[in-house]
């Protein structure tokens, strides 16, 4: 749902910030000049919330928020008051006829977004749907954890990746981090001094621009007790030490809804190729298993007519695998694609040992797998 | 009632030095020092009543504040200096604001000097003197001087903004 806010104040430079200040989130900003302008708005608009200026011709903002609270159709509109008439008494006057916060100007855009954050649920724009980034786009992942050691194994067994993983040793800096970046993950080790992650993942959570950022913890395998409270306050996941980085590393693309297809799947000129990499973890099978009818049918959408199989980076055999090829080939033969494996020897004499991939044909090299094609194709045509 | 004349030169000049600084921080991340304060008075007692000396193009942003006290300030900017204040408050580049023409500088500087007396104000508000801000006005123009009547006090304070001078003119209407 997309909110309403509705600034209404006689400075359009305040106007123009209250927009800046709202740009990243999903909300539509609308003007008003002066108090009847506002509660025409109000009336025609039905914002979610009104921020509101006192000092404005034609009529000031205390009088259209009296209007605002005696109309019992706009009375429940949330009210900011945004302006540079404080003074305790006043404020205090104001704030009986029924407002739900009071800013005093000058005020810094990350308050505004701040307070309003509490009253309508703000989510960043980059958080939407429509940006779902892939797994070859930079992203920035947080790290907070007390021993340099367990930060250090994390960039280093995530090098080959364009995130870029920023490591901090205290709950300060990790503040201080997120209130200059917004990090696109946060692992927050358990093991920090007093209970210092579950305050961090609270701080964090009110923050409207991390409010949506998925958490990890981290914390020691053996230590059941921590992991269910964390799993309780809400963390996205756990991540145990001894860290699995293949593990870890699949775990933040999901959490960061990551389009992980483009490791397995690709075009190649006018083949549709199938690549298995040389672990093929429980993991990695049931992300293959998941886009492979999308993806091959998307492929035969296009118009593509030969699928090629690459098997020669694959390091062994599971009947996880197994079930995910012939699941695979199944697919080729129902929509009717000419398709082809390309193995190394290991796994064509693997092959040989199973009932099911006994027959299987495997072509040495991608090369050869495509020439296949040609030579089919044309036997097709003489026929 | 406290009166005005309660209010000593030195609460006047930390009032609105804490007004200017902390404008000037908040919406412009920048370090306003106060250079100089001319009390209402000279040392013999007689009224302060020196103008303002300006040189070259400046933009003035005017709001008053009524209530138990009354007066009103005039923030004197470089033109130069304005257009780098709209520049930020806005997000825009100078070339935009140049492009923009003079409503959206006065527009800012009007803001900005809205904020500035309202932190002001709201101070002196807290101390026993509620007053209501008027709306912003601006004047432009390199040749002028501003002068108050015989019933006002004035008061003059000059800032350094990084490498510009910004003036604080502070007129109030005297005790009654």
């Amino acid at each position: 749902m997309r909110y309403k806010v509705l600034t209404v104040d006689d400075s359009k430079t305040v106007r123009i910030i209250v927009k800046k200040a709202f740009k990243g989130f999903d909300c539509e900003i609308i003007e008003a000049a002066n108090g009847v302008e506002g509660l025409a708005a109000a009336a025609k608009e039905n914002p979610d919330l009104i921020l509101l200026d006192i000092t404005m011709p034609v009529m000031d903002g205390v009088e259209m928020l009296t209007k605002l609270k005696s109309d019992p159709a706009l009375k429940g509109i949330p009210v900011i008051m945004l302006t540079a008439e404080g003074g305790r008494d006043n404020v205090l006057k104001i704030a009986k006829i029924g407002v739900r916060d009071y800013i005093v100007k000058p005020f810094k855009e990350e308050i505004l977004v701040e307070k309003a954050g509490r009253i309508i649920d703000l989510k960043p724009l980059s958080e939407g749907p429509q940006k779902a980034k892939s797994i070859f786009d930079p992203a920035t992942i947080l790290v907070v954890e007390d021993k340099p050691a367990i930060i250090q194994q994390i960039q280093e067994g995530l090098k080959h990746t364009p995130w870029k993983i920023h490591g901090v040793q205290t709950t300060g800096e990790a503040i201080d981090f997120c209130s200059k970046n917004t990090p696109d993950l946060i692992i927050i080790s358990l093991s920090l001094p007093e209970d210092a992650a579950f305050t961090l993942f609270r701080l964090v959570r009110q923050n409207v621009k991390t409010k949506y950022t998925p958490i990890f913890a981290l914390v020691v395998k053996t230590e059941t007790t921590v992991q269910q409270q964390a799993q309780q306050v809400g963390f996205s996941y756990i991540v145990t030490k001894p860290i699995e980085i293949p593990e870890l590393e699949s775990k933040i693309a999901k959490a960061m809804n990551l389009d992980t297809s483009q490791r397995y799947f690709a075009m190649d000129g006018d083949v549709f190729v199938m690549r298995l990499p040389e672990n093929c973890s429980q993991t990695v099978v049931g992300e293959v298993t998941n886009y492979l009818k999308p993806k091959i049918a998307g492929a035969v959408d296009s118009g593509i007519v030969k699928a090629l199989i690459d098997l020669h980076e694959l390091k062994g055999l599971n009947m996880a695998v197994i079930k995910l090829l012939i699941q695979a080939m199944q697919i080729c033969k129902e929509l009717a694609l000419q398709y082809a494996l390309v193995g190394n020897p290991q796994i064509v004499s693997e092959c040989k040992g199973f009932e099911d991939t006994r027959n299987w044909q495997f072509h040495e090299s991608i090369a050869d797998a495509k020439a296949s094609f040609s030579r089919s194709a044309q036997t097709a045509g003489a026929a | 009632m406290p009166t005005i004349d309660q209010i000593s030169e030195a609460v006047f000049r930390e009032t609105i030095n804490r007004a200017v600084q902390d404008v000037f921080k908040t919406m412009l991340g920048k370090t306003a020092t106060l250079a100089d304060a001319s009390p209402a008075t000279n040392a013999d007692g007689t009224p302060w009543e020196h103008p303002v000396h300006i040189s070259g193009q400046h933009v003035v942003g005017t709001v008053g504040f009524i209530g138990d006290i009354s007066g009103l300030i005039y923030l004197y900017l470089e033109d130069s200096f304005a257009n780098e204040v709209a520049s930020h408050m806005l997000g825009m580049t100078l070339e935009e604001i140049e492009e923009a023409g003079h409503e959206v500088v006065n527009d800012a500087v009007g803001e900005l000097t809205n904020m500035t007396v309202g932190t002001f104000k709201n101070q002196l508000a807290d101390k026993g003197f509620p007053c209501k801000l008027t709306i912003p006005s601006i004047l432009r123009g390199s040749n002028f001087s501003i002068e108050p009547v015989s019933s006002a006090t004035r008061r003059i304070y000059r800032f350094q903004v990084g490498d510009h001078a910004i003036v604080a003119d502070l007129l109030m209407k005297s005790g009654d």
